[in-house]
C-alpha cells in the first residue's frame, strides 16, 4: 500500500488464519523479511564461520552503514526525487572531517559538526536548484555529484587522513551487549523515522507531497519547503554515513561514497521505498540493509568470487522488484 | 450496421454488463447514456476490442465478428475519440494522426513525410483546426488535441465512430463545429455512437438515445418528443426537475471577500466584486474565460500585478494555498479533483485530516493526535454521508460523488468559512450531484458559509447561485444580481446570460 509507514500491523484486522496470510501479503515488508531470513539460513548452513560472533558483529556494522546510506536516498525518493550526488556528499563530509581532525587538529566533535554542516549545505544547494529553478532532481544531482567529487579530490589530493582521534573510532569499532554501537544507532534512527512518518506533521506532509505534489500544495502544504527539507536531510544522512564510515575504518578515505549509488538505491527500493514517491518503510529499510550486508558477507563466506559481487546484487534487486510487483498483483486481485 | 446481441461482461465480483442488446444504424447519431458505473465504458471497450464479452455476439453488417484487440477493431474500420486524450506530445500533429498507418505511406521502409503532411493538412481542415500539420502536438490546448484525435478517426475512414465525451474539453464554439462535422458524417452513412454527460448536447445532436443502468439495458428512444426529464428518468429510474432551493439569507452588511481593481498583465484588468456572508455567488463562463484563473489568484497560487484583495475587511496577501488556509480560512475545491484535489492513494482519513494536522499536534511533544484525526474524519463521513466501509478506505477507490464529498469535507474540517468550489459536479453522477447541491446550499443557508461556485453547467448555477457573474475573455461581462428573491427559470437566466456573452 502506498503512502503509509508500516511498522505495525494495526491497520490490518486479522480474523482467522487465512486472513493472516492475506494480511502478511498486503505488507510490502513481507517479501524482504522472508528473503532475508532465507538468505540467513542458507549462509548459516553453508558456512561454518558465518555464525561466529566476530562475523555477525561485522555484518551488523555493515548493515548500519548501508542503512544510513539508503536513508539518504529514501528521504528524497519519498518526495518523488532522487539524489545521485549522495556518495559525493558523503565523500565531501569525510574529507571535511579529515581536514578538521587531522590537518587542523580540532577535537572530534568539531569534526562531526563541520561534516554535518557541509553535508546539509550540499543538500541545500541541490534543493535550491530543484525548487527555485524548477529543475529535475536527476539533472541537478548528476551535475552536483561532479562538483562535489571534484572538491573531494581537489582538497584531499586523493590521500587519506589518518590522524583520527581514538574517541571517534570507538563508535565504529565497539559495541554494547555484544551488538555494535553502529547497530544500536541504526535501531534508534529507524524508530525515530517510523515515529516521524506516523506521528508528526512534517512526516505526514512529506508523504503527502510524495504522493501527489500538486494536490498536496492545493491542500495547504508548502511543498517547496518540503522538497528543500528532503534534500537537506539527504545531505545530512550522507554526512552521517560518511562519519560512521570513518569511525569504522579508522581513517578518512576520500574514495568513501564512490560505491554508494547502487547500495543506496538497492536498499531503499528493496526496503519498500516507492520510486514514484509517497511511501517509505522503516522496518523495510533496516531489513533491506541487513539483506545486502548479508549478501556481501555471505558470498565471501561461501567462497564465491567477490569480483562478481555487483552482478549478484543486480540479480537480487531484479528479484526483489519482481516479487513486489507479483505481490501487488496478488493483492489487487484479492481486493476486487 | 453494428449489432450487439445479449452482451454480458463479468469482472471478479461485478457483473458490469448484463444481457445488453443494441443496434446502431448507419447514418444515425446514437446517444449512449448512463450514470457513472452504468456500464457505458465497458460497452465501448467491447465495441472497440479492448474487452471481449463473456456472453453474447457482435455483428458488423450482418456478419458475426469477435475483436481480440483494439487493433483488430480498427481493421474493421471502427474508430474511437476518447475523453482521455492519447497523443504523443513530442510528435507533430501529422505524426500523431498517421502513427497507426505509417506503414502504408512508406516505400522500402522509407516514410513519405511529404504525402503524410499533405494528407494530415486535409483532415485538419475537415475538423476546422487551422494549424500546420508539422506543429508539435505537445503545446496544443486540450481542445485542439481532441480535434486532432477526431481528424485521426476520420483519416482511418471509420465506418463506426465512437465519440466518448468528445466535448469535455471543447469550448462552445468548438463543440458546435464538432456537431456540424458529426452531421456531415451522418450524411456519409457512418455509424455514430455518441457518449456524453451533457444531456442538452445529446438532445441536440442524437437521433436515438439508448440508456444503460447498473449494467442493464433500459431502452432506446427516438429523439422526437424526448425531454431531458425523460432521459434522466431512464438513467436514474425517477424524475428530477429543475430544483428551486429557496432564498438565501445573505448578510449584505458583511463583505467577507472583496476584490478591488485586480489586474494581471495580458489577462485581467480591473476586476471588481464582493462576496457577502451566507451568499452563494456563481462564476459562469466557458473553459478559458478566466473564472478558474481568477480563483487561483485569489487563493494565492497565481500572482496578480495590481489590485487588492480584502478578506473580512482586512487586506489579504495570500502567497500560497497554505496562506489561504491558515491565515484566511479560505478553502478551494479544484475542478481537477484527481490531480489537484485528492491524494488518491491515501485514505479518506488522511485526505480529510491533511488540513487539520497543525491543529491536532500536542503543543509540547509535537505528536499528532491520530485519534482526533480519525474522529474528525468519521464526523465528516457521517455529516456528508460519504459512503465508505471505514475512514481508512482509499480515496481513489471511491465513486466520483464520494470523492467530491471528501474534497469538500477537508475544508469544512479545517473550519474554512469562505469556499471556492470549482465545477462541483464534474464527474459526479446524477444522484450524487443532487446531494452535493443540497450540501452546498445548506452550508450557505444553515452554516452561513460564503461560497463561490464556478461552473459551466448553467442549470447547476440556476439551482445554486443567488447572484451570477458572467465571465468572458478574462473580464466580468455581466452580473445577474436580482435572482435571490424568487424562482427564475433556466430559460430566463440562460437568455439573460446569453446576451452578456454575445
Amino acid at each position: 500500500m502506498k503512502n503509509s509507514i508500516e511498522l505495525t500491523a494495526e491497520n490490518q484486522e486479522v480474523k482467522g488464519k487465512s486472513n493472516v496470510v492475506v494480511a502478511l501479503l498486503k505488507r510490502s515488508d513481507t517479501s524482504v523479511i522472508v528473503a532475508t531470513l532465507v538468505l540467513f539460513i542458507v549462509f548459516a548452513i553453508g558456512s561454518s564461520s558465518f555464525l561466529s560472533s566476530y562475523n555477525l558483529f561485522n555484518v551488523f556494522r555493515t548493515t548500519s552503514l548501508y542503512m544510513f546510506v539508503a536513508l539518504g536516498q529514501a528521504i528524497v525518493l519519498v518526495i518523488g526525487g532522487m539524489n545521485l550526488s549522495l556518495g559525493a556528499i558523503g565523500g565531501l563530509a569525510v574529507v571535511t572531517a579529515g581536514v578538521a581532525m587531522d590537518t587542523w587538529g580540532l577535537p572530534w566533535w568539531m569534526g562531526i559538526i563541520l561534516a554535518i554542516i557541509v553535508g546539509a549545505l550540499a543538500g541545500f544547494i541541490n534543493g535550491i536548484f530543484i525548487v527555485r529553478f524548477k529543475l529535475n532532481s536527476f539533472v541537478v544531482t548528476l551535475a552536483s555529484s561532479f562538483i562535489f567529487t571534484g572538491l573531494v579530490f581537489g582538497i584531499s589530493k586523493g590521500y587519506p587522513y589518518t590522524g583520527i582521534p581514538k574517541g571517534f573510532t570507538l563508535m565504529g569499532r565497539d559495541g554494547f551487549l555484544g551488538i555494535p554501537y553502529l547497530f544500536w544507532l541504526m535501531i534508534v534512527t529507524l524508530f525515530v523515522l517510523w515515529y516521524v512518518f506516523k506521528y508528526t506533521v512534517i512526516g505526514r506532509q512529506i508523504l503527502a507531497t510524495g504522493g501527489n505534489i500538486v494536490a498536496a500544495r492545493y491542500s495547504g502544504i508548502k511543498t517547496d519547503r518540503i522538497i528543500l527539507l528532503g534534500n537537506v536531510l539527504s545531505g545530512v544522512f550522507a554526512a552521517v554515513a560518511g562519519l560512521l564510515w570513518i569511525s569504522r575504518m579508522g581513517s578518512a578515505t576520500p574514495a568513501t561514497g564512490s560505491d554508494w549509488m547502487i547500495i543506496s538505491f538497492a536498499v531503499a527500493v528493496i526496503g519498500g521505498t516507492a520510486l514514484s514517491g509517497g511511501a517509505i518503510s522503516a522496518i523495510g529499510l533496516g531489513t533491506a540493509a541487513l539483506m545486502i550486508a548479508l549478501i556481501n558477507n555471505g558470498l565471501i563466506m561461501l567462497g564465491a568470487n567477490v569480483y562478481f559481487e555487483q552482478s549478484f546484487l543486480g540479480v537480487i534487486i531484479m528479484l526483489a522488484v519482481l516479487a513486489e510487483s507479483f505481490r501487488m498483483k496478488l493483492h489487487s486481485s484479492r481486493k476486487r | 450496421m453494428l449489432e450487439l446481441r445479449g452482451i454480458s461482461k463479468i469482472f471478479p465480483g461485478v457483473k458490469a454488463l448484463d444481457n445488453v442488446s443494441i443496434t446502431f444504424h448507419p447514418g444515425e447519431v446514437h446517444g449512449l447514456l448512463g450514470e457513472n458505473g452504468a456500464g457505458k465504458s465497458t460497452l465501448i471497450k467491447i465495441i472497440c476490442g479492448m474487452y471481449q464479452p463473456d456472453e453474447g455476439e457482435v455483428f458488423l453488417n450482418g456478419k458475426q465478428v469477435r475483436f481480440e484487440s483494439f487493433r483488430d477493431a480498427m481493421e474493421h474500420e471502427i474508430s474511437i475519440v476518447n475523453q482521455e486524450i492519447q497523443v504523443i506530445p513530442q510528435y507533430t500533429i501529422a505524426e500523431n494522426i498517421f502513427i497507426d498507418k505509417i506503414g502504408k505511406y512508406a516505400k522500402a521502409g522509407i516514410v513519405n513525410w511529404k504525402l503524410i503532411n499533405e494528407m494530415a493538412g486535409k483532415y485538419l481542415k475537415m475538423v476546422g483546426l487551422e494549424l500546420e500539420p508539422t506543429t508539435i502536438i505537445g503545446g496544443l490546448s486540450a481542445a485542439q488535441k481532441q480535434l486532432v484525435q477526431i481528424a485521426k478517426a476520420l483519416s482511418s475512414n471509420a465506418k463506426v465512430l465512437l465519440l466518448d465525451e468528445p466535448t469535455s474539453s471543447l469550448t462552445k464554439h468548438e463543440a458546435e463545429y464538432l456537431f456540424e462535422l458529426v452531421a456531415k458524417l451522418r450524411e456519409q452513412g457512418v455509424v455514430l455512437i455518441f457518449v456524453s454527460h451533457k444531456l442538452e448536447e445529446v438532445l441536440a445532436i442524437c437521433d436515438k438515445v439508448s440508456v444503460l443502468r447498473d449494467g442493464s439495458y433500459v431502452g432506446t428512444k427516438v429523439r422526437e418528443n424526448l425531454t431531458k426529464q425523460d432521459i434522466v428518468k431512464m438513467m436514474i429510474g425517477r424524475e428530477t426537475q429543475d430544483r428551486y432551493l429557496g432564498k438565501l439569507d445573505i448578510n449584505y452588511d458583511c463583505k467577507v471577500l472583496e476584490v478591488k481593481d485586480l489586474s494581471q498583465a495580458g489577462r485581467f484588468s480591473n476586476i471588481n466584486f464582493d462576496l457577502y456572508e451566507g451568499e452563494i455567488l456563481g462564476f459562469y463562463g466557458l473553459v478559458g474565460s478566466g473564472r478558474t484563473e481568477l480563483a487561483k489568484i485569489i487563493i494565492g497560487e497565481d500572482k496578480k500585478d495590481s489590485g487588492e484583495i480584502r478578506i473580512h475587511g482586512k487586506k489579504a496577501v495570500p502567497e500560497s494555498m497554505a496562506d489561504s488556509l491558515y491565515k484566511y480560512r479560505l478553502g478551494y475545491v479544484s475542478e481537477n479533483r484527481k490531480e489537484e484535489g485528492l491524494l488518491l492513494d491515501e485514505s479518506v482519513k488522511t485526505n480529510i485530516g491533511i488540513t487539520i494536522w497543525k491543529k491536532i499536534v500536542h503543543p509540547l511533544t509535537r505528536k499528532l493526535n491520530l485519534t482526533s484525526e480519525k474522529s474528525e474524519a468519521n464526523r465528516m463521513v457521517e455529516a456528508l454521508k460519504i459512503k465508505v466501509t471505514s475512514a481508512d478506505d482509499i480515496v481513489g477507490k471511491l465513486s466520483g460523488g464520494n470523492q467530491q464529498k471528501v474534497s469538500i469535507a477537508k475544508w469544512l474540517a479545517a473550519g474554512c468559512d469562505i469556499l471556492i468550489i470549482d465545477e462541483p459536479s464534474v464527474g459526479v453522477d446524477v444522484g450524487a450531484k443532487e446531494y452535493i447541491h443540497q450540501l452546498i446550499w445548506d452550508l450557505a443557508k444553515v452554516e452561513k458559509k460564503s461560497i463561490i461556485v464556478i461552473s459551466s453547467d448553467l442549470p447547476e448555477l440556476c439551482t445554486l447561485a443567488r447572484r451570477i457573474l458572467v465571465f468572458s475573455d478574462y473580464r466580468i461581462a455581466g452580473e445577474l444580481n436580482d435572482i435571490n428573491d424568487k424562482y427564475h427559470t433556466y430559460d430566463e437566466l440562460s437568455g439573460r446570460i446569453g446576451q452578456y456573452m454575445a
